[in-house]
């Protein structure tokens, strides 16, 4: 079918100022479609679909595109289905510490809505003024302080999501304990909008620390072993760290201008916990370590710097940007982040790496050349493997992630998920090859 | 179980028993009685039979055998269970997993056990208490339940307003599938596997997607200090109140709990008295834990709300022995029951929290309708209520009543936008309550996943969902208006 007359067809299914086409299909991260549908309400997410589903139309879905590196191997569907004007707040219950929004509302306008309250979501993705929190859940984003406040599947607690037959799923509910039949919100968390398009979703939400400070804690020396003995003691001890990521010196000097190894360890609390816990650090760090306290203003700027310096798609340059999620057991990183050293070297790349000690996940962000890129990617992933953990590629241009695999090899369970993409999917117009093993 | 020799012709026990052997087999009437039902006593059935592996192989080729023979089988860990998943309504084989209770390995560097499913949930915290160490999932059960059954429930507890309940404390799992095979998923404990999150999916399922053999678990290094206060109130009103304020404060208590007055006489009665005025109408048990030096400043806030909202008295525990003895007077209030009622059935609502009064209001409603008393114990931090219904089975149609009066707190649950179970599970007792919350399209979600696990529905059959036409009513429209449209 030409694109005027699927544009034609779909006037019919969803109100015609919502449909554009699209123009600019040459998008070097793929993952796009021939035209752009945004949608502004849940019923029209639900009749794009069905009519979708029942005549073989495929549809991407995007947010605010920074993911859009992310998966895939195709350059346009049919349909690019878009939720970015679909956003807005539709239920803050202040007492009970709960929220529902729209899917196409960012992070940072869902944050900046609680501070008036006190409270926030305690997910910390990077580019949230420009992530949705709908992205952001089907990518199963999250950042350092994963550690305190656990990951997606820790603050969801009930979505709204569109089938490919058009029809809306509840799973879970606005209350934060429940076992009423399975636990579905997990299904769609880190789903890569292959079994449906989530349309609404409700949180959890913390309040706002009292008190937050970030020591910043660098080893000059660069020995590996003197950091995990610091780790290890730490972590056997009574406090409770929000963060505890190990930045690599390339990824330090961007932050704060000196080049060595770095833990930043972020401490949220009453203040005199918050004290007693960097006194704590001051007492048993090594004695060659040096310690700088970020007080609260400076230690949220510290972030929120961090946040903005990861590639994602609308950063152009003349060099390839690829970005790698690794995940090993917690203390593993500390390896994972030195191989990244140690490859920047031998494939001359700009590396940045950070990953954090308590929660085993590191994120690796490429820069050169673009075989440079792709023989560092394989043998990062190797490298992760060997140690039983996983590489996915969270960032790279279209034609090289249809040359390198973006998410490895199918895992044994592979059979389950498939079943389930097969049942709920089983016409395969949502998102397709954006996810493991081809679905 | 049986001495020398099977005194059976019956093939399947027969066969059964070439893998388990003889002596970890039950198949005799008096043998299976203890097995016709589980900590939900209102249903029961008898199994086929009960078999013992010690192995995940053995437990691999059971299910083969039974998958192969059409048989339909469960998995049953101490039988703690309080909705009725591991009761054998098909006459299951049961696959009990007691004797698989070995604690593989302790990794604290990275923070990550693995344990075989019949391990009892406390014994993880002692096997690791000296080192400073705990597992955070607590049911009030957990000096007996196996966390094998707690994976299926995604079983709660007191302390998960905090800490999460736990699929959040669940980091990999060994699992075969209803055709026998292993499959092993995230075994080591990394985190966000590749591809669909089937831990999430597995854990809280109830033991009708597969049968876990080995349960990867976070643990967590134990607070520096505690604190707990016990604060008593003349209404109920402002007990609730001090509730939300607390939590509104900017405080996350590691635990928040409530008794209503029966409950209190309950507690009162029975085998851990602390004390507690009689002419109380509520009280709360608040605990508060972290750093040292940060728990004074949240104790005082706490005792400032409870003060602002009336109440009578207010004291935070002077000694370890005191905090222990306020807690087992809590953790055994459902049994407490029985010192002041022949039976009690309990329900296990959620609400949001700021709906409490309201809530509390209409189950007293619920009460006087019924003519039953109703208790209220409740971990109020989260919204969880369990309210008891007080009855005697001996009476006539006492059971339907209080079964009746039970679903009808349920639905007041739903009704304010709540859901019917937090922790306890469907299994049997609320599988048609699931159409307070659920529509059948909904339902029809949750069985298609069931199908990809466990297409020839052997496994645990009956729990869980409502009764299928309807939902197999709605599949056959939808197909049909996928047809026309």
């Amino acid at each position: 079918m030409i694109t005027s007359d699927l544009k034609e067809e779909l006037k019919k299914v969803v109100p015609e100022e919502r449909i554009k086409e699209n123009h600019e299909l040459e998008n070097i991260f793929g993952n796009t479609g021939k035209v752009i549908v945004a949608t502004e309400t849940e019923e029209e997410i639900s009749s794009l679909l069905r009519y979708a589903n029942t005549n073989g139309k495929k549809i991407s879905v995007i947010g605010g595109g920074t993911k859009r590196g992310f998966g895939g191997v195709n350059e346009a569907e049919d349909i690019l289905l878009s939720l970015a004007n679909y956003k807005g707040i539709i239920e803050h219950t202040v007492g009970d510490m709960t929220l529902t929004v729209k899917a196409g509302t960012t992070l940072k306008e869902i944050q900046d809505y609680l501070v008036d309250f006190n409270q926030k979501i305690s997910l910390d993705p990077t580019w949230p003024e420009e992530a949705t929190i709908g992205g952001v859940i089907a990518a199963n984003d999250s950042g350092p302080k994963r550690l305190g406040y656990g990951s997606a599947r820790d603050v969801v607690i009930g979505l709204r999501v569109v089938y490919p037959d058009g029809s809306v799923i509840r799973s879970g509910g606005k209350v934060v304990k429940n076992v009423a039949g399975y636990d579905m919100n997990k299904l769609f968390i880190g789903s890569m909008g292959t079994i449906g398009v989530i349309s609404e979703v409700t949180v959890k939400l913390r309040p706002v620390p009292k008190y937050e400070s970030l020591v910043l804690l660098s080893f000059p020396d660069g020995e590996l072993s003197e950091i995990k003995s610091f780790v290890v003691s730490f972590l056997d001890s009574v406090m409770e760290p929000i963060t505890l990521e190990l930045l690599n010196p390339s990824l330090v000097e961007k932050l704060v201008g000196q080049k060595s190894y770095t833990l930043a360890i972020s401490f949220e609390d009453v203040k005199s916990s918050v004290l007693y816990q960097e006194e704590f650090v001051n007492r048993i760090k090594p004695p060659t370590a040096e310690m700088k306290i970020l007080e609260r203003a400076l230690a949220m700027a510290f972030w929120e710097q961090f946040y903005h310096l990861s590639p994602r798609a609308s950063m152009s340059g003349h060099q390839t940007e690829a970005s790698v999620k690794i995940g090993v057991v917690n203390l593993d990183v500390l390896k994972v982040i030195q191989k990244a050293e140690q490859i920047s070297d031998a494939y001359n790349l700009h590396i940045d790496a950070n990953g954090g000690l308590g929660h085993g996940l590191c994120q690796v962000h490429l820069y050169g050349a673009s075989e440079d890129v792709e023989g560092a990617i394989k043998e990062l992933r190797a490298y992760a493997s060997s140690l039983g953990g996983y590489a996915t590629i969270k960032h790279l241009p279209l034609v090289l992630r249809q040359k390198v695999s973006v998410w490895g090899e199918r895992p044994s369970y592979f059979f389950l998920v498939e079943g389930i993409k097969k049942k709920i999917d089983p016409n395969k117009i949502l998102n397709p090859n954006r996810f493991i093993g081809g679905i | 179980m049986a001495k020398k020799g099977l005194q059976t012709s019956n093939k399947d026990i027969i066969n059964l028993a070439k893998i388990v052997g003889e002596k970890a087999i039950l198949y005799k009437q008096p043998d299976l009685l203890a097995y016709d039902c589980d900590g939900f006593t209102i249903h029961k059935h008898l199994p086929k039979c009960v078999v013992f592996p010690n192995s995940t192989e053995e437990v691999a080729e059971i299910v083969k055998y039974c998958d192969a023979n059409q048989l339909p089988f469960l998995a049953r860990g101490a039988g703690t269970g309080l909705s009725g998943g591991a009761i054998p309504l098909n006459g299951e084989v049961i696959i009990s997993l007691v004797k698989m209770k070995r604690l593989i390995t302790v990794d604290l560097e990275n923070r990550r056990a693995v344990v075989e499913p019949g391990f009892v949930n406390l014994k993880l915290t002692n096997s690791i208490a000296n080192k400073g160490y705990y597992y955070a999932p607590d049911p009030s059960s957990q000096y007996a339940c196996t966390i094998g059954g707690n994976v299926a429930e995604n079983a709660g507890g007191a302390h998960c307003l905090k800490y999460g309940v736990t699929t959040n404390h669940i980091l990999g799992l060994e699992v075969i599938m209803p055709n026998g095979e292993i499959v092993e998923i995230s075994t080591n404990g990394v985190p966000d596997a590749p591809g669909y999150d089937l831990l999430g999916l597995l854990t809280g399922s109830e033991g009708t997607l597969g049968i876990v053999t080995k349960i990867t678990v976070r643990i967590l290094k134990n607070p520096e200090a505690k604190q707990t206060v016990l604060a008593y109130f003349d209404k109920v009103a402002d007990g609730s109140q001090a509730v939300s304020d607390i939590i509104s404060s900017g405080i996350v208590p590691a635990a928040l709990e409530m008794m209503d007055k029966t409950a209190i006489e309950g507690v009162e009665a029975a085998a851990f008295p602390v004390g507690h005025p009689k002419d109380i109408e509520a009280l709360l048990l608040i605990e508060v834990d972290g750093i040292s030096a940060g728990i004074e400043e949240q104790i005082n806030q706490i005792l400032e709300v409870c003060k602002k909202r009336n109440v009578r008295e207010v004291k935070v525990a002077g000694s370890e022995e005191e905090r222990g003895r306020w807690w087992a007077n809590r953790k055994t209030g459902f049994g407490a029951m029985g010192a002041i009622s022949p039976d009690y059935l309990v329900q296990d609502g959620v609400i949001p929290r700021s709906k409490l009064p309201e809530v509390l209001a209409r189950i007293n409603q619920i009460s006087e309708e019924s003519g039953l008393r109703i208790s209220n114990i409740f971990h109020a931090g989260d919204g969880n209520l369990h309210p008891l219904v007080l009855f005697d089975a001996r009476i006539p149609g006492e059971t339907e009543k209080a079964l009746k009066a039970g679903s009808a707190c349920l639905q007041v649950c739903a009704d304010v936008g709540g859901t019917i179970t937090g922790e306890h599970g469907v299994g049997i007792e609320k599988r048609e309550e699931m159409r307070f919350v659920f529509t059948d399209r909904e339902i029809l979600a949750q069985t298609d996943v069931r199908e990809v696990f466990n297409p020839k529905n052997l496994l645990n059959a009956g729990k869980l969902f409502p009764s299928p036409s309807r939902c197999a009513e709605v599949k056959k429209d939808l197909k049909e208006a996928l047809k026309t449209s």
